[in-house]
């Protein structure tokens, strides 16, 4: 009970990830609303990256929490990888959300992509390494 | 939260979640880092896993214990080392020093 409890609670449980959908298109929906008459376009487009990035923030700040680490293996080295990756997305997501906020307009989506898709080959890049180093120790 | 905040308010808890940082580890080999008793220990594994920074594995006997910290809860004691209290957990580790040189 209790686990099935917690894998409710869970970021990475389907019910969470409905509720962190809806809120997305919640989100996106009330921005398109208030577009152009409340707020104008450029700052929709600011809100809806900030919003974004907050979400990828929000999931990589849970994934050593929540994932169950792996049965077999070098636990050490799966801990260190898993606080690599969570560190890395949480970075680049804090990046993709300051270059939303606060960047140019015109070199903002440059700028926040090139902060997550760094972090993301980052952690690829250490993905590869841990996954050839499990295999030839 | 609150409970985390009072896991982090310790330097031995602190210092526990330090070298958990580098892997998992079971009870007796984490206790041998302090100069405390076990029971003294065991109360402390105990706040850190009431406060979800850990979580304990029995294997056989023994007991590993494996870090389970969010990346906020990390900047948290990094915070909490750096502002003043590193000196705190000095002083814990050069007791530990002291009573490993004891036992030998």
């Amino acid at each position: 009970m209790t686990n099935a409890n917690e894998s409710q609670r869970s970021p990475f449980s389907i019910a969470h990830a409905l509720i962190v959908a809806a809120l997305l298109i919640g989100g996106s929906l009330t921005l398109v609303l208030l577009t152009p008459d409340v707020i104008s376009r450029d700052l929709a487009r600011r809100l809806l990256g900030v919003m974004l990035g907050a979400f990828v923030v929000y999931y990589a700040n849970t994934v050593p929490k929540v994932l169950p680490p792996l049965v077999r293996g070098n636990a050490a080295a799966e801990q260190s990888m898993r606080r690599f990756t969570a560190w890395s997305i949480a970075l680049g997501g804090l990046g993709y959300m300051a270059a939303w906020a606060f960047a140019p307009l015109e070199d903002a989506n440059l700028i926040a992509v090139t902060c997550l898709g760094g972090a993301l080959i980052v952690v690829g890049a250490r993905g590869f390494q841990f996954r050839s180093r499990r295999h030839h120790p | 939260m609150s409970n985390v905040f009072k896991a982090l308010a310790d330097p031995t808890r602190r210092r526990v979640l330090q070298l958990l940082q580098k892997g998992p580890m079971g009870a007796g080999d984490l206790a041998d880092h302090f100069d405390v008793s076990k029971p003294t220990m065991s109360a402390h594994f105990s706040v850190l896993v009431a406060a979800d920074l850990i979580e304990a594995d029995k294997q056989g006997r023994a007991i590993i214990y494996r870090l389970k910290m969010s990346v906020l809860e990390e900047a948290l004691l990094g915070f909490t080392q750096a502002f003043g209290l590193q000196l705190t957990s000095n002083r814990t580790a050069t007791s530990a020093a002291k009573a490993k040189a004891k036992k030998s």
